[in-house]
């Protein structure tokens, strides 16, 4: 089920009027009977997997903790990383590694039969196995305690509005969240239901709106002038950022409003003035595993430079290949991997060049934001591109300017709408950037105090009520309502 | 339990803000739409007094170039072709148009009745408050649509043509016409078949016919060029032929598919460009196309 169809504004409500009407391990088996049939709302056949993964992590976890010898908890966190990246690699990957090993072969002169299966990639596979994946890795390094509740672990597995494209929310923040019973807060409703509004604008009016002027471009770039290649693949930056960061809003928005906490997905990531800061404000949950459990598993950076360029680069190949079972997903990920070895390389040089001519800070940021955007979209071309040979077809009509007149654009309407909206979204995020105003705090059910990143439109329940009436009369007048999916559905 | 009466409260109040802001905005974006001049917009503000009015989808915008059809018959003209506009959208709308104007000495028509119902159906909700005809056309592919825009009004006004009604706010729309020439990967391909008309068109076509006789008012049936003339073509032509002469024995499908043969004369395979539009028209004024014929004395 998605978040902009028909039938999730139908499940929404009965799924609250439920929620709130149940407690203890009633409410735990609500949500997970609830959150399975909008998981099989898609394709039933995948709960079985889902159940599946759930059920084994859950059993190796407690295997883990009971677990005294280290030669048998190594093979039995290898087991656990073996079952959860087999899934992902048959589901997701098997295809791409017959065909690329058949043209390795091809390529040696070697002969090559090329036996593909029809697999269907199950929606949400690569979220729940890094889930699942994390906490068993947890237990073993026993920083967290084993889950011995299995409807409390599955719930927290299955729970939907982070089950299909994350955030990957891990256990260690989410389980002791499952042991409480939440009880209905207005301010969080209210609080939940402001970062829904505001993900619905950023899908549904903005995302979508851009979506077929990027898909025209990417698949006739030859029909294009460098002008109109290049303003495409400035709305695909600004397209798979709101479509991600809109989904992200409207499950972190959606957990708020039943009481959970999910932190946050993206911060104003374009506003970054480095790689690495980039990291740290776009898919925060990927970015902090892909930290967490392979880039200081290899050594993060305390093996000297070269390893640490190394360590680097392997993880971001990888993060790159986590996206899709595609090359031009890795060169996206090695291309990031090079622009963050790079940074490390010429940090100091730019530091020391900014400092010996006293170039005022506001004016370098300003570059900084400059260059990291158009360097990211530069690596969104192959992101983005269905194939090498498509992203060289856009780069190329890019660089030979030819043509650059105005009036080889077509949807000139459109692409000012778009191109209006995306001006008032980073109008909005830029003032969050004023001071004293980045954070604001709000209680749980629990009376502990949470920081969350807020806006200052949203300081009380009436200016939210604004807020929130703005973002629906923008998504009548702007919305797409062509039931597009989620671009990291197919992730 | 205070803090779910506060939610509820708090709900109504904000059904209440939408439901307000939907109706004055919408209203307010209404007088924009209203005073555009925009084709649509023109049509339903009325007052329009044009001699010939032009119908036909994109190939009749990019063929029938208004300025030059001006400038050769000395006529007022008004072009209601549109992008991917079906016959049966064509008729409902001429029918409005003769609703709220003045009725024209002549109708020409590009008759080639190949584009499905759903292309441009999807945009009419903008027009739909002013028109129960393109209401029932919409209604009828998107029954859901329909009833989001009897529910909020500001639904009605997310289309390409109200965003065509902003650019023409203060600007004709009349001499919309492509400009580029052909790329030249088009020209190397060969010349294939082009689709049938379709049914439901061609049967629009006849009632277009039939209400225009009814009203004495002229009509010409005519096949814009096409680059290459397509191999089907003169059996696509002959089929249109057949079927409008049911409504009028005496109508005749113009076959101009050939009359305009250099590519730099095209846009692309099937719709001319301004150089390619004025050749055709030339050749149109040349062979009597918009020549209107005193009424016969009684």
């Amino acid at each position: 089920m998605r978040f902009n169809s028909l039938a999730f504004l139908a499940f929404l409500p009965l799924f609250a009027a439920g929620y709130w009407l149940a407690s203890g391990r009633v409410r735990l088996w609500f949500m997970l009977v609830a959150s399975l049939f909008f998981y099989a709302w898609w394709d039933w056949r995948f709960v079985f997997l889902l159940l599946f993964s759930s059920v084994a992590d859950f059993a190796l976890g407690i295997l883990l903790e009971n677990e005294q010898e280290d030669r048998r908890r190594h093979r039995l966190i290898a087991l656990s990383i073996a079952v959860n990246l087999g899934l992902l690699g048959f589901f997701k990957y098997f295809n791409f590694f017959v065909a690329s090993a058949a043209d390795l072969c091809r390529s040696l002169g070697l002969p090559a039969s090329e036996r593909t299966l029809h697999i269907v990639l199950p929606v949400g596979i690569s979220f729940y196995v890094f889930k699942t994946m994390s906490y068993t890795i947890d237990v073993y390094r026993r920083t967290e305690k084993a889950e011995r509740d299995l409807l409390r672990f599955t719930t927290f597995v299955v729970f939907f509005p982070e089950l299909v494209a994350g955030p990957i929310v891990r256990a260690s923040r989410m389980l002791p969240q499952l042991r409480r019973d939440h009880r209905f807060r207005f301010e969080q409703m209210v609080s939940g239901l402001t970062l829904v509004a505001s993900g619905y604008v950023r899908k549904v009016a903005i995302a979508d709106s851009i979506a077929p002027l990027v898909d025209i471009r990417f698949a006739h770039p030859e029909a294009h002038n460098a002008l109109s290649l290049l303003l495409g693949v400035y709305l695909y930056a600004f397209q798979i950022y709101c479509d991600f960061s809109g989904y992200s809003s409207i499950a972190i928005g959606l957990a708020r409003i039943f009481g959970f906490d999910f932190g946050i997905n993206f911060d104003r990531p374009y506003f970054s003035r480095s790689f690495s800061e980039f990291w740290t404000r776009w898919h925060i949950s990927l970015s902090s595993w892909l930290r967490d459990y392979l880039y200081i598993p290899l050594g993060g950076n305390r093996g000297g430079r070269w390893a640490t360029i190394r360590n680097l680069f392997i993880t971001m190949l990888l993060g790159g290949l986590w996206h899709g079972a595609s090359w031009t997903f890795v060169a996206w990920g090695a291309l990031h991997g090079i622009y963050l070895v790079a940074q490390r390389l010429l940090a100091p040089i730019w530091n020391r060049v900014t400092g010996a001519l006293r170039i005022p800070a506001l004016a370098s940021n300003a570059f900084l934001v400059f260059l990291i955007f158009h360097l990211t979209c530069l690596a969104w071309i192959f992101f983005r591109a269905s194939s090498f040979a498509n992203a060289w077809q856009v780069l190329s009509g890019i660089i030979s300017v030819h043509g650059p007149q105005l009036a080889g654009i077509d949807n000139r309407g459109r692409i000012v709408k778009c191109t209006l909206m995306v001006a008032i979204m980073l109008a909005f995020e830029a003032v969050a950037f004023l001071p004293k105003q980045r954070k604001a705090v709000f209680a749980t059910t629990e009376g502990e105090k949470v920081t969350v990143s807020a806006h200052p439109l949203e300081a009380s329940p009436a200016l939210r009520l604004v807020f929130i009436a703005a973002c629906i009369w923008v998504v009548l007048i702007f919305g797409s309502f062509s039931g597009n999916n989620f671009i990291y559905f197919q992730f | 339990m205070a803090g779910r009466r506060r939610a509820l409260i708090w709900f109504a109040a904000l059904l209440a803000l939408v439901c307000a802001g939907d109706r004055i905005l919408a209203w307010a974006l209404d007088q924009v739409l209203v005073r555009s001049q925009f084709r649509f917009s023109r049509l339903y503000r009325g007052g329009n007094d044009a001699g010939i009015v032009i119908l036909g989808d994109s190939r009749g915008v990019h063929s029938f170039y208004q300025p030059e059809i001006e400038k050769l018959t000395g006529l007022r003209t008004f072009n209601l072709s549109y992008n991917s506009m079906s016959t049966r959208i064509a008729e409902a709308v001429l029918r409005d148009y003769l609703d709220h104007n003045r009725a024209p000495r002549l109708v020409v028509i590009e008759a080639t009745c190949t584009i499905p119902e759903g292309a441009l159906a999807g945009e009419l909700r903008t027009y739909a408050s002013f028109s129960p005809r393109l209401a029932a056309l919409y209604a009828e592919g998107h029954p859901d649509g329909a009833l989001m825009g009897r529910l909020f009004h500001l639904f009605s006004l997310n289309s390409e043509f109200y965003l065509e009604a902003l650019h023409y706010w203060n600007q004709s729309d009349q001499d919309w016409i492509n400009r580029s020439t052909m790329p030249a990967s088009l020209r190397t391909e060969p010349p294939g078949g082009w689709a049938q008309p379709r049914p439901e068109n061609v049967e629009a076509l006849n009632r277009i016919v039939t209400l225009l006789r009814q009203r004495g008012i002229e009509v010409r049936l005519v096949i814009a060029p096409y680059w290459p003339v397509p191999v089907n073509m003169p059996a696509i032509a002959n089929a249109i032929d057949v079927s409008v002469r049911r409504a009028d024995p005496q109508l005749h499908v113009l076959n101009y598919a050939g009359a305009v043969s250099d590519p730099e004369e095209f846009a692309d395979r099937v719709h001319l460009n301004e150089r390619g539009s004025v050749a055709l028209l030339e050749i149109l004024q040349r062979d009597g196309v918009f020549a209107i014929h005193p009424p016969a004395p009684r």
